[in-house]
């Protein structure tokens, strides 16, 4: 990703903002040569926190995502239970792309609290850029999807970014599975962009068409994998109503927890007649590895590996400009099982 | 044998992936396997998007076994792969697939040799007998390369089922209409014509595709796309090298077989075509066909030739003083034509297209010149007005401009023109897959949209061989031009007394 280059936040009134930022860009092409300073944008984002570090997370986040998603970025926090107020800032998040030229992204940061709180959604509305989609990442504790908050801020968005693998509990899923069945925003899930190198090296292991007729047969789903919690076994649930959901197969799901560690580290795929294919990662953030014991040319599959950083998996999301009507239905199958 | 597509691919980045298949690489110690063809599929290797067991089996006359090839190949990734640095593991996946055979390719003996080995791979890796022979050599040897598979018994028939086999040919497709035709005869004595991939790169190119994207894609483009709105089009394939290592071919060939009969022709083709009824490889090249059959005659040609000069800040030699090149050689570096296209949506609009090396810079562009407003409502006020311009940039920096007048800030009307601007690198950051992993890929998937068909290459051929044949009977040398400009002063008066001129790309 391309160096960022991030000036200072300039603290300016709430109902300025765009007009502040029209300033911005005459200084920035004042100062510079008129072809060395490129305005971009593809998406409006939206990031929504509840707290200073996941606000100062969001912040960081996508600003590197920007060099590969230009997009204008408005980070919020909310703290209902705070003394009433709302500020604002502005700040130009730009990237070298070479020749000397930057290519650059706003940012709005808004901090609300108490009952001006409210004020937010509106606000958002106004400073969304026109014709270009609205994606909210939705950092923390999911929204209750009644609260008339929530449902105002998600009102224009036409995706809603999450991570599962920080879901609390099965009504998570369940509620993410509502807003996309109920609403036209489109549920995108971090944690299934973890999952696409694992879903890559499975497909992998199915291109030959011997294979191919296998895919029916896969009993059971082995997923191992480390840490606690609901939030870690959800990648394991969407692998495996992933399966179900494109092959047809009635596959269980079988978790095996390590102690160590965090995320998938090894997948069996058991078939019908008893034999297996496994899916592992031959090193820490190397190449995933499928092979099976079914065909008598043994060929190993290996898929790239992808990068996992958060500001790579936004990226990843991001650059898919329609629903993903996979992970759509992967969603309704892990939330029928869970 | 069709095989339903894998249902875990849908919705992944690799969403099409092909069954496993051996490459047979013709001159494969050459530089084009070394600076492209493995380097491309090594990224899409990297990029998962070749099956396990795909094979690659390079043949040609150097002494080499297996070994030393992958060694040879290593190197030549790490020095011209697109992902770099190379990834140890998938090199190692990769080059357990790398094999080489070698042999006088114009002979039956390696053949048998060959055939054995491949039916060994068969066994071993999975391919099926699935066979893509890329013909990486002179076109020379095409035919005795063909007769020799064919007698072998190395080419199965697609009617009759079974694992298919393709061929791969790469540029110059002929040398003129008769030889292009005999060439194309060899190749279908041998093969079927749905079975031959006739390569030209810059169909392979991002660019060049989305110029497909932005007039079908888009609902503004298309209803102006046509003699009532456009004033008249040009084209511009600029080189600053000279011949480097090519002297001895370009000498014989000249720049008007060696870009535009092809490379322009292609994105002539691709600009003025009518919508096809489907993204499919016959419904797109019908429609280029056609538009290649419309061409009128050539009846305004400019050519020229390099003389010493400078180059980006160095000196440049003339081309007469080139390595590998007649002292007294006319052959035309650079070439300039005004054609139009005889059809109800192109009639009477001028196609302007050059192509020239040693030009100021290296740069191809389209631009669409689009006719005046109807009414010069500004010009009253002592305003000149500016046509608008729709610029496609192929490369290098990759977009597409619009240029419009815009009020300038101030109490009176005053105009100046305005650009509006998208960059592939500004909008979409990552670098473009290479245009030979995208060729080598739609080759292993069946796809032959982006190559050029049988009838495409004879009917270019047609129209340009009176041209190539007026200027060979010329006794005249070229006019020249000094190394670094805009080509001879007749090409800018080509534009000129039409009252239009060269747009600056």
């Amino acid at each position: 990703m391309a160096q960022a280059v991030n000036g200072d936040d300039v603290h300016v009134d709430v109902g300025t903002i765009e007009k502040q930022l029209a300033e911005l860009w005459r200084a920035e092409k004042g100062e510079q040569d008129d072809a060395a300073v490129t305005r971009a944008a593809l998406w409006n984002v939206v990031a929504h926190s509840w707290t200073s570090e996941q606000q100062a997370h969001a912040t960081e986040i996508l600003a590197l995502a920007s060099a590969s998603v230009p997009q204008r970025t408005i980070v919020v926090r909310s703290d209902p239970r705070g003394d009433a107020g709302i500020s604002s800032w502005i700040s130009a998040n730009c990237h070298l792309i070479g020749g000397g030229r930057q290519v650059c992204s706003e940012e709005v940061s808004i901090v609300a609290a108490g009952d001006r709180v409210h004020h937010v959604a509106p606000l958002v509305k106004a400073l969304l850029l026109p014709d270009m989609p609205v994606a909210v990442w939705w950092l923390g504790d999911l929204p209750d999807d009644h609260h008339r908050y929530a449902e105002t801020l998600l009102d224009p968005a036409d995706r809603l970014i999450v991570d599962s693998s920080h879901f609390n509990s099965p009504s998570d899923l369940e509620l993410v599975s509502r807003i996309a069945e109920r609403t036209t925003t489109a549920p995108a899930d971090l944690n299934w962009a973890r999952l696409e190198e694992w879903r890559g090296a499975t497909a992998t292991l199915f291109d030959a068409p011997a294979m191919r007729e296998r895919l029916r047969g896969i009993r059971a789903v082995r997923v191992t994998l480390g840490g606690k919690g609901f939030g870690a076994t959800a990648g394991a649930m969407l692998y495996a109503s992933w399966i179900a959901a494109q092959t047809g197969s009635a596959a269980k799901l079988d978790v095996v927890r390590e102690e160590e560690g965090s995320g998938i580290r090894g997948i069996e795929l058991h078939f019908d007649d008893a034999s297996t294919a496994t899916i592992r990662r031959e090193r820490e953030g190397g190449a995933v590895v499928a092979s099976s014991d079914v065909t008598e040319t043994r060929l190993d599959c290996i898929a790239r590996p992808l990068a996992h950083s958060t500001e790579d998996l936004i990226v990843r999301l991001l650059k898919r400009p329609e629903a993903d009507r996979v992970y759509l239905r992967a969603l309704k199958g892990a939330r029928a099982a869970s | 044998m069709h095989h339903p597509p894998n249902p875990l691919r849908e919705g992944l980045e690799q969403e099409r992936v092909p069954e496993p298949s051996c490459l047979i690489i013709f001159g494969a110690s050459g530089d084009l396997t070394q600076r492209k063809l493995i380097p491309a599929l090594y990224s899409l290797a990297h990029d998962g998007l070749l099956p396990p067991g795909q094979t690659i089996v390079g043949i040609a006359r150097t002494e080499m076994d297996d070994e030393q090839f992958r060694t040879a190949m290593r190197e030549a990734c790490d020095k011209h792969a697109r992902t770099k640095p190379v990834d140890d593991e998938v090199w190692e996946n990769f080059a357990r697939g790398l094999f080489y055979l070698s042999g006088e390719f114009t002979e039956r003996p390696p053949y048998s040799r060959l055939k054995e080995r491949l039916e060994e791979i068969d066994r071993t890796r999975g391919t099926g007998g699935r066979r893509i022979y890329y013909l990486a050599i002179p076109p020379e040897f095409f035919g005795q390369v063909a007769q020799c598979l064919g007698a072998e018994g190395m080419v199965t028939d697609p009617d009759r089922g079974g694992p298919y086999t393709r061929v791969i040919v790469e540029k110059p497709f002929g040398h003129d209409l008769a030889s292009a035709h005999d060439l194309n005869r060899i190749a279908v004595s041998t093969f079927r014509e749905r079975q031959v991939f006739r390569i030209d790169h810059y169909l392979g190119k991002e660019t060049v595709q989305n110029l497909l994207v932005l007039r079908f894609a888009n609902g503004i483009f298309e209803p102006f796309w046509n003699r009532q709105y456009i004033d008249h089009v040009q084209l511009t394939v600029a080189e600053s090298i000279g011949v480097e290592k090519r002297g001895s071919y370009f000498d014989g060939a000249g720049i008007t077989r060696d870009i535009i009969q092809n490379h322009m022709l292609q994105l002539v083709s691709l600009v003025a075509m009518e919508p096809p009824v489907a993204f499919e490889a016959d419904a797109v090249r019908d429609e280029k066909v056609k538009v290649l059959r419309a061409l009128r005659p050539i009846d305004e040609a400019v050519r020229g030739q390099y003389a010493a000069g400078s180059v980006l800040g160095e000196h440049a030699a003339a081309y007469r003083a080139e390595e590998k090149v007649d002292p007294q050689s006319n052959t035309e570096t650079y070439a300039a034509l005004k054609m139009f296209i005889d059809n109800w949506r192109w009639a009477d609009v001028p196609f302007y297209v050059r192509a020239g090396k040693r030009l100021p810079k290296r740069v191809t562009d389209i631009s669409i010149h689009f006719r005046p407003a109807p009414y010069p409502l500004f010009s009253r006020l002592g305003m000149k007005m500016h046509a608008n311009v729709l610029a496609i940039r192929i490369q290098p920096d990759e977009g597409i401009s619009l240029k419009f007048d815009s009020k300038l800030p101030g109490p009176t009307v005053r105009t100046a023109p305005v650009t509006m601007e998208f960059r592939y690198a500004t909008s979409f950051g990552a670098e473009p897959p290479e245009a030979y992993e995208r060729l080598l890929l739609e080759t292993m998937l069946g796809d032959a949209t982006l190559f050029a068909r049988r009838d495409e290459i004879e009917t270019a051929w047609a129209w340009l061989d009176p041209l190539l044949k007026r200027w060979k009977d010329d006794p005249e040398p070229p006019p020249s031009y000094p190394a670094g400009e805009w080509g001879p002063e007749a090409a800018d008066e080509l534009l000129e007394k039409d009252g239009r001129k060269w747009r600056r790309p």
